[in-house]
């Protein structure tokens, strides 16, 4: 390629180009000079979350920011409340004529943040475009026991179900959207026209969300005008912008437990700490023959100290779990088996089981964050110290979820976020219910009094007579240990002290930053974008 | 020199053959699957086998792949699976970004450099080469994330100079730039240095001086100059090397630039958005390598491209 050649001809072109290749570079460069940088607007709220929404749309959105972010849009016919009940939202009043028929009666006076009123008929058209096959909605798994949804009339829905079916308000969550809006995808709006208190008025993926108050939408004298999201990645960043003024307020994955401390520190910030529904748990692969035996299995929940984990790397920021449903939840019953932290026990236990030390490591599964990988570490040395070894795989997500749902671990640790009915023991401890049909028994569990207790507990309308069966289902659980239960994650919340109004919900929603204001003047914002 | 250029831009071809092939093999044998990312937990085997179809992904993996080379050919990157738009459109979208943040970069890397080296280059042994080195060491040191906030808490929030965080005007730059320079300048600095110290002593050096020109005119008119083909040879491999390494910075800054999509992309298992990002970056690393080809041309007029 290289060679020497004679003189100084074409010197001047060569310069020239030089030239030119200087010049593109700082254009490139200074092209930065003519991008309008994206600012708060004046009074809205800045919220710093860690990632992008993926979609606005309620008829697809799934992950945990984007229905956060989607349910200030959108209204659905009922809500869940902080006890974990339904409350109605677009439905004035609800009726149940018959185990498998529900009747909403829609609120009147309703309009979409583009001024058309809302009506039985828009909801109908959210449902039918859900479950249409070409849309791939997430949402549609959610309807499979979703027998009719008609409009009686402008302002009535009546919905009936497969079978008597007690969860059934669950599936009447979907945020609704005006009729003949688009299928979502190329060329669709990011977020359709919503009822909700607010509606999206600007939309940057991994930069910010903006919403602006839907006018239509009666409002608290002095609640904010409007909300941005801001996609902050970086934990410490987050933590200096809410520091410094310039964030205004930010939650659970927004805050990182080691960060809590300075920020507590700060006189300008309120640190809220609330009982979270966030179920973390240690799952056992029953394919393996050694975790087959309950012996083996109680002696790994005795050998975990949990108190130890969450007073010192979750810095006291959750609570020793007894089973999934916390104690918030309407079902909760914590008269279980429980284990607490006992390494001798857990020794004789294996021992009587005959399990072998110096067998196949057991293969732990994890997924990469900075608390897991901490966490598998801790885990994997109190299992030592009782003469079990295990493997760490520690992978990002996508594979993660892979090894789980293919049963590709003997013990995995995951969570479940924002428990709420406990029809969710039927997906995840029903031996019918593996991935391969649907469902979330990983572990290939199977207990015939288990599938007979979740499935009465579904077809049980009566509370009281629900409420027994649950309770049986959490002592059968803590005693068959599908699952070591771990703890129940905190919500933290770190905001402004001048913001007033904001109620935290043991499942992370936002909701009441809707009807959240400022009690003193918000001063100029510092300068972050 | 057309003929030079025809034949490296050709040459573009098999390397994009390469990294596609490369990226489409990798992506396809890890673990994870979009339709689950995309149909969640609870979703009914029969709307995974539909969704499946629909993407083609229950075809022979070879089919597959042919199927996305014709799409190449034909110029269509596809369309993303995850965010239902198409590849192509989303990195126009967000090349830029990443584009305008490594120039910065490079550009912040060699204002650092070159006075570091010179002072270095000029006095080895003496205290500012024992300085400017040190400062060298600490910057090849000191990772991106610890870097960039602590410039963030000095600059941005204890002097109010310059913005935190996002892309916006020249003043969003500045501390991207330099966090993602840092480690090239100094890297460049040593180089810099080592090659001065070995072109001051030369005879054209001593010639310089013997008619009359001071030693630091000798060494910025000649001794730099010579000194420079092996820098620049650096540059353009640790340029590419810039380009990919933005990912980090972008988190870092919140940066809307390609590194980040391509992360959420991988996450998803967004086989397209994966392999168009993937793509992006492979033939930015050529290009920027046959532009530093180009650049030696410049630097050292002995030198001819064939």
């Amino acid at each position: 390629m290289e060679t020497v050649a004679g003189g100084g001809r074409q010197a001047a072109r060569r310069r020239a180009c030089a030239r030119a290749a200087l010049a593109a570079w700082c254009a490139i460069t200074c092209g930065a000079c003519v991008k309008p940088a994206p600012a708060t607007p004046s009074g809205y709220l800045q919220v710093d979350i860690n990632t992008s929404p993926a979609a606005l749309d309620p008829r697809i959105a799934a992950d945990a920011i984007s229905e956060r972010v989607a349910e200030l849009i959108y209204d659905s016919l009922v809500r869940i409340g902080r006890d974990g009940n339904f409350y109605g939202d677009l439905a004035a009043s609800i009726e149940r004529p018959s185990p498998v028929e529900i009747i909403f009666h829609l609120r009147h006076g309703v309009r979409f943040s583009d001024g058309r009123p809302l009506t039985a008929r828009d909801v109908k058209y959210t449902y039918d475009s859900v479950l249409d096959p070409a849309i791939q909605s997430i949402k549609r798994a959610g309807l499979v026991e979703l027998a009719t949804l008609r409009a009686a009339d402008d302002y009535t829905i009546v919905m009936t179900t497969r079978r008597p079916y007690a969860p059934a308000l669950a599936m009447a969550m979907l945020g609704v959207v005006p009729a003949n809006t688009p299928a979502p995808g190329a060329g669709a709006a990011i977020a359709p026209a919503g009822s909700g208190p607010f509606a999206l008025a600007d939309f940057r993926r991994d930069e910010t969300v903006t919403l602006a108050r839907n006018v239509f939408n009666a409002y608290p004298a002095g609640g904010v005008p409007g909300i941005v999201f801001k996609i902050v990645p970086n934990a410490t960043v987050r933590a200096l912008e809410l520091a410094e003024g310039i964030c205004d307020f930010t939650e659970n994955d927004g805050v990182q437990p080691e960060l809590i401390p300075y920020l507590a520190a700060k006189p300008d910030l309120t640190i809220v700490k609330s009982p979270g529904t966030t179920y973390q748990y240690l799952i056992f692969n029953f394919r393996d023959a050694r975790l087959r035996d309950p012996r083996v299995r109680q002696a790994i929940a005795y050998a975990i100290d949990r108190e130890a984990i969450v007073a010192s790397l979750l810095r006291g920021n959750a609570r020793v779990a007894t089973g999934m449903l916390a104690p918030e939840d309407w079902a909760y019953d914590g008269a279980v088996t429980r284990y607490p932290y006992d390494p001798d026990r857990a020794r004789a236990l294996l021992e009587a089981a005959g399990y072998d030390a110096r067998a196949r490591p057991l293969r732990l599964v994890y997924k990469t964050t900075p608390e897991g990988s901490r966490l598998a570490q801790a885990i994997q040395a109190m299992l030592r110290r009782v003469g079990v070894a295990v493997d760490i795989h520690i992978n990002e997500f996508a594979t993660f979820y892979s090894d789980l749902r293919n049963g590709n671990f003997d013990l995995a640790a995951s969570q479940w976020v924002g428990v709420g009915d406990p029809h969710q023991y039927y997906a995840i401890f029903d031996s019918r219910m593996t991935p391969a049909h649907g469902g979330n028994n990983r572990g290939d569990y199977a207990n015939p009094r288990m599938d007979q207790l979740a499935e009465q507990g579904d077809a049980t309308l009566d509370p009281a007579a629900r409420r027994a069966i649950y309770g049986a289902v959490q002592q059968l659980a803590a005693d068959d240990l599908p699952y070591v239960s771990l703890w129940w994650i905190d919500n933290v919340a770190a905001y402004n002290r001048r913001l007033a109004g904001f109620a935290p919900y043991p499942n992370g929603s936002l909701l009441s930053l809707a009807t959240a204001a400022y009690h003193a003047p918000r001063g100029p914002r510092r300068s972050a974008q | 020199m057309i003929r030079y250029l025809a034949r490296r831009l050709l040459a573009l071809v098999p390397v994009a053959l390469g990294v596609v092939t490369l990226t489409f093999a990798l992506i396809h044998l890890v673990p994870g699957d979009p339709v689950s990312a995309m149909l969640g937990d609870y979703a009914a085997p029969a709307d995974v086998a539909q969704m499946r179809h629909a993407l083609g992904l229950d075809r022979p993996i070879g089919q597959q792949y042919i199927g996305f080379l014709y799409g190449l050919a034909h110029g269509d990157l596809g369309q993303s699976i995850s965010q239902h738009e198409p590849v192509a459109r989303l990195i126009s979208e967000r090349f830029p970004a990443t584009l305008e943040l490594t120039a910065a970069g490079l550009l912040a890397a060699l204002l650092i450099a070159f006075p570091l080296g010179l002072i270095a280059g000029a006095n080895p042994g003496g205290a500012g080469d024992l300085g400017a080195m040190g400062f060298a060491i600490l910057g090849i040191s000191v990772p991106h994330l610890y870097l960039g906030p602590l410039l963030m808490i000095v600059f941005s929030l204890d002097l109010g100079w310059l913005p935190l965080t996002g892309r916006g005007g020249l003043a969003h730059l500045v501390l991207p730039a330099i966090t993602l320079g840092t480690a090239l300048a100094a890297i460049v600095a040593r180089m810099l240095r080592q090659s001065l110290v070995q072109v001051v002593g030369a005879d054209y050096m001593r010639t310089a001086r013997s008619k009359g020109l001071s030693r630091r005119a000798a060494l910025i008119r000649h001794g730099l100059r010579n000194a420079l083909t092996p820098v620049i040879t650096l540059i353009g491999l640790e340029a590419g090397a810039l380009l990919t390494g933005s990912i980090i910075t972008e988190m870092i800054f919140s940066w809307p630039g390609l590194g980040r999509l391509l992360i959420t992309a991988i996450n998803n298992r967004d086989y397209p958005l994966v392999e168009g990002c993937v793509l992006t970056f492979a033939l930015s690393y050529v290009i920027v390598n046959l532009v530093t080809d180009f650049l030696y041309r410049a630097a050292d007029p002995r030198i001819r491209l064939e």
